[in-house]
């Protein structure tokens, strides 16, 4: 048997190691003590970021959306204070920031000693020159010129810069982001944040007081920032601009322009507005919790962050179903209106209380008729609207660039059993669907595009905003898919023909939005809901010629009649687009 | 007669208590006159107490019951390893089981009972060398490549250590650790012909003088000429980006935004510190934000700059006499199982003190190896003085079998 080694060499072994720990350490602390001391204090090693530019936003003529500009911010590094409560006032005297907000401040980056954190962004040169020599008095403050943002004008597409969260830092910083970050929080700056942000660029410093090389790294790998890429959306300022100042004041709602033949988004508003400016000022707590707490929602983009009942403007899509079933043809007359029509134990009233007289389909729509299409829906079963109306993607998401987008609602069957008990009258239920009244629920966006694929000959395109990007020389366009809606060609004409007879012929209920010169399709709608007394005033539609097709949504919230409120905006819409296509 | 060694458990409770001074100190920052603590400092002691409370219950049991449960432990543990690698990744590795209130870390349990199987399955009376060798081989391979897979190269790197260390107490002939080191001896040294020459003629003169036959060595000269000239091929077959890796792990300067630059940054914190250190709380270089892991794998960067030189000796003694400890217990031990268990222990505590102190003063790379029973950290610090337990288990049973 091999005899084992001296268990000794154990020993030995141990003894060499805590040796070369001891000279390695007496060598870094004793002899080289004083050099790194002063590398310490002068904090000299350091990555600095060189931050990217971010891009710009512009319009579909190169016109600004949303523009950098340059600010002066200040910043404190935690670790060198001397005296908070003396720096604290010194600010919050000097500049529009309050104590509390620079206490908490401060407490957030407690742990973050040697970092400059930023306090107060975008404050005046004046302020700052008047008391620029006490800077001296507290090392703990520095400035710095940046940029900040600034939209031309106030919307709810664009979205607005805000400072990185905690929560988002954690997630995000391995991308670059530091804690004095801006990211988009919402719309356009926060769908497209990747190509808008680009990309960190690092310097690395490491010179000693007299400027010499420390050469504590022997290669060179600073890194030059690569700056986001600009935006080109299809947004028209013009028109956006007009819009926004034929909007019934006071009043709560949503329009939607878009180019039918590609679905790029011309206008898009929301009422009340909300200048997403204050973000690039020292907004104080008060101010915005007045805007959160607002009952008006201003922040709300109603266009794809409010769902509706859609009331008439929804007829077109259970005449098509209708059509494509084959269940009525374009001479088919169902139950005569009497202003009314028994269905089980309930009457359910027509809009028209003189009653309507027995109509063709595209009558019913010309005049709205209620009894037509309570007769029409008895004829499918829930599944069968529902299945429909997934593929004409009006209760879907339509996957426009922007974050948040809701889905829509349209119940089945389960839904109701499930929420009204097992005898829940479904029938009645469903005979309220069709006149888009009920439990169906759809947002401006969605109505949209599907009248514009209607005037695309049932070809529908993603509604979109980005028309393409810019990155140095290098453009990219944003392709766009496209879906054929599953009706026949005929059919698609007859319920063209429909909605030109709502607008040009006489007793048509949107006739206040026909335009001379143009030939103008649509429907109004009258939706009941639970938020007031007054019904939501919608119009739907298109605008056609030679040189253009444009559809167009009006909605106004709680305001009347669609014909009387929605017809004539959407009237004037498409009349300015007329004039300024010339 | 029963024996606790109350020296080897007083030198324990020392570091414990070092490691929360520091690690309440790495965890606090200044702001004005103002002093900020995270509490760190608190969990760190509920999880010594529970690491007590569990090493009282290992010196109660007896180890006869013990021992019956290694196998079934180590066979759990490995199917743990398998799972941890399909589970999502928590800072940029497969390591963690989330368990709730903690993540447990299982490759920190298969160090402890690999050890404990090796030392287990070579003991038996009359083993040949050809079993010493494929037995703990074959313990070890398992749990080093499924934790290499994590990727956590120290705690694999650990394990092989271990392995080898109980094999040169073994009655294993050293020479034949020499022979299955000696291909990755011939790798490292395939940069010079020099220096592979020098090395294959001592390992020629050491194998003909132990009376090896003729045939093993020639084989073994064959193989090592084989990886010397293998080894450039292959490395020069590598993409940049990988051989940019491997440079990079083995000098870190060359990478100023990972390693490269936590190291320097550790180093500017310790050389900072001087003889004395700057004071407890009053260090500066903690809180910047490029040494994230300053309570765990860098704890050691704050001792240095707050506590100074002296501070570290102070350290590094505690460190020394209970290693020294370790090896006294290995010499008293009669009882072969015991004997290789012990060394196996103690050479990843010494393994794993050297490389954590060594990263952050710069002479050995990163490998993400905490301090142990100073460095932040659950299952780490359970395991540790789990190990230790089952030191003074051995100590205390030794007397039965004399």
């Amino acid at each position: 048997m091999y005899k084992p080694i001296n268990l000794r060499y154990l020993q030995y072994i141990i003894v060499a190691l805590f040796l070369i720990l001891t000279f390695s350490l007496f060598k870094l602390q004793i002899i080289e003590g004083k050099k790194y001391n002063s590398i310490a204090e002068n904090n000299i090693v350091r990555i600095k970021s060189v931050l990217p530019v971010r891009g710009e936003i512009f319009d579909r003529k190169f016109r600004p959306i949303a523009l950098n500009r340059s600010s002066l911010n200040i910043y404190v590094t935690p670790g060198q204070i001397e005296d908070k409560n003396k720096l604290i006032e010194f600010i919050s005297t000097n500049f529009e920031i309050s104590a509390e907000s620079i206490r908490q401040a401060l407490y957030e980056n407690r742990f973050r000693l040697y970092q400059e954190i930023l306090l107060v962004q975008n404050v005046e040169y004046e302020s700052l020159v008047k008391v620029l020599e006490s800077f001296n008095y507290y090392p703990s403050l520095s400035y710095k010129t940046e940029a900040i943002r600034q939209y031309a004008y106030p919307n709810h597409f664009t979205g607005y810069l805000g400072r990185i969260n905690e929560a988002e830092y954690k997630e995000h910083k391995e991308d670059g982001y530091t804690i004095n970050s801006f990211l988009g929080k919402s719309g356009v700056e926060k769908y497209y944040e990747e190509i808008l942000r680009g990309q960190n660029g690092y310097r690395i410093i490491q010179v000693d007081a007299s400027g010499q090389d420390l050469h504590l790294f022997k290669h060179n790998l600073d890194q030059s920032a690569e700056d986001g890429a600009d935006l080109i959306l299809t947004i028209d300022n013009d028109l956006q601009g007009f819009i926004n100042s034929i909007f019934p004041e006071k009043m709560k709602g949503a329009v939607v322009v878009m180019d039918t033949q590609t679905g790029g988004i011309l206008a898009y508003v929301s009422y009340p507005e909300f200048d997403q400016n204050i973000f690039s000022e020292n907004i104080s707590n008060a101010d915005w919790n007045a805007i959160l707490n607002n009952p008006d929602k201003p922040m709300l983009d109603r266009n794809i962050h409010g769902a509706y009942p859609p009331g008439s403007i929804f007829k077109p899509v259970i005449a098509s179903l209708g059509l494509e079933s084959a269940i009525i043809d374009r001479d088919t007359k169902l139950a005569s209106c009497s202003g009314g029509m028994q269905v089980g134990d309930r009457y359910f009233k027509c809009w028209w209380e003189k009653g309507h007289g027995s109509l063709n389909v595209t009558d019913a729509i010309k005049v709205s008729c209620d009894v037509f299409f309570y007769d029409l829906s008895l004829k499918f079963n829930l599944a069968q609207i529902n299945d429909f109306c997934k593929k004409c993607l009006v209760t879907t998401k339509n996957g426009i660039d922007l974050p948040g987008e809701r889905t829509g609602f349209f119940p089945t069957r389960e839904w109701y059993i499930e929420n009204y008990g097992k005898y829940a009258p479904i029938i009645g239920l469903k005979v309220n669907l069709a006149i888009g009244q009920g439990e169906v629920l759809v947002t401006p966006l969605q109505m949209c595009a599907y009248y514009a694929a209607l005037a695309n000959d049932g070809k529908w395109y993603r509604p979109h905003l980005l028309e393409k990007s810019i990155a140095g020389n290098k453009t990219k366009m944003n392709e766009v898919e496209s879906i054929d809606f599953p009706m026949s060609a005929s059919n698609l004409a007859l319920i063209k023909e429909a909605l030109w007879k709502v607008i040009n012929e006489k007793y048509g209920t949107g006739t206040a939005a026909s335009v001379a010169g143009l030939d103008v399709y649509g429907k109004t709608g009258s939706a009941e809901n639970h938020m007031g007394n007054e019904t939501h005033s919608w119009f739907a539609g298109f605008a056609q010629n030679d040189n253009f097709s444009v559809a167009c949504v009006v909605f106004v919230e709680n305001a009347g009649h669609g014909g009387s409120i929605s017809a004539p905006i959407a009237g004037r819409i498409f009349q300015y687009y007329h004039e300024q296509s010339k | 007669m029963k024996k606790f060694d109350w020296i080897l458990f007083t030198l324990l409770l020392c570091l414990l208590i070092y490691g929360v001074l520091a690690i309440y100190s790495a965890s606090t920052s200044r702001v004005g006159q103002e002093f900020h603590t995270g509490n760190y400092y608190l969990k760190q002691i509920f999880w010594i107490l529970i690491s007590l409370l569990a090493m009282y219950l290992l010196y109660k049991t007896p180890y006869s019951l013990l021992e019956i449960l290694i196998l079934p432990t180590y066979i759990i543990t490995m199917i743990m390893l398998v799972v941890v690698i399909f589970l999502p990744e928590i800072n940029g590795s497969h390591r963690w089981i989330p368990l709730g209130i903690m993540n447990f870390q299982p490759s920190e349990l298969a160090k402890l009972i690999s050890i404990l199987l090796i030392a287990k399955l070579i003991s038996t009376p009359y083993i040949t060398g050809t079993k010493i060798v494929l037995r703990s081989f074959s313990v070890m391979t398992i749990p080093a490549v499924l934790i290499l897979l994590e990727p956590d190269l120290g705690t694999a790197l650990t394990i092989v250590i271990s392995t080898f260390a109980i094999l040169a107490v073994s009655e294993l002939p050293i020479i034949y650790i020499l022979l299955i080191l000696s291909p990755f001896i011939s790798i490292a040294t395939s940069f010079s012909v020099f220096i592979f020459l020098f090395f294959i003629l001592i390992l020629i003169y050491l194998l003909y003088r132990h009376n090896l036959s003729k045939l093993l060595l020639g084989f073994t000269t064959a193989i090592n000429v084989f990886f010397f000239f293998i080894t450039p091929v292959i490395w020069n077959g590598l993409k940049e980006y990988q051989q940019n890796r491997i440079l990079s792990f083995l000098d870190p300067l060359r990478d100023p935004f990972g390693a490269g630059y936590q190291m320097i940054q550790a180093r500017i914190a310790i050389g900072s510190g001087g003889s004395l250190g700057k004071g407890i709380l009053l260090g500066t270089q903690k809180n910047m934000n490029f040494l994230p892991e300053h309570h765990t794998d860098f704890i050691f960067s704050v001792i240095g700059e707050e506590f100074g030189f002296f501070g570290c000796m102070i350290l590094l003694l505690i460190y020394f006499l209970f290693l020294l400890r370790m090896v006294k217990c290995v010499m008293n031990l009669k009882r072969k199982e015991y004997r290789y268990a012990t060394v196996g222990i103690l050479a990843y505590l010494t393994f794993q003190i050297f490389v954590n102190v060594g990263m952050n003063i710069g002479i050995v790379p990163t490998t993400g190896i905490p301090l142990p029973f100073v460095s932040y950290g659950g299952s780490n610090l359970l395991i540790n003085v789990l190990a230790v337990g089952f030191v003074l288990k051995f100590m205390n049973e030794r007397s039965i079998f004399k």
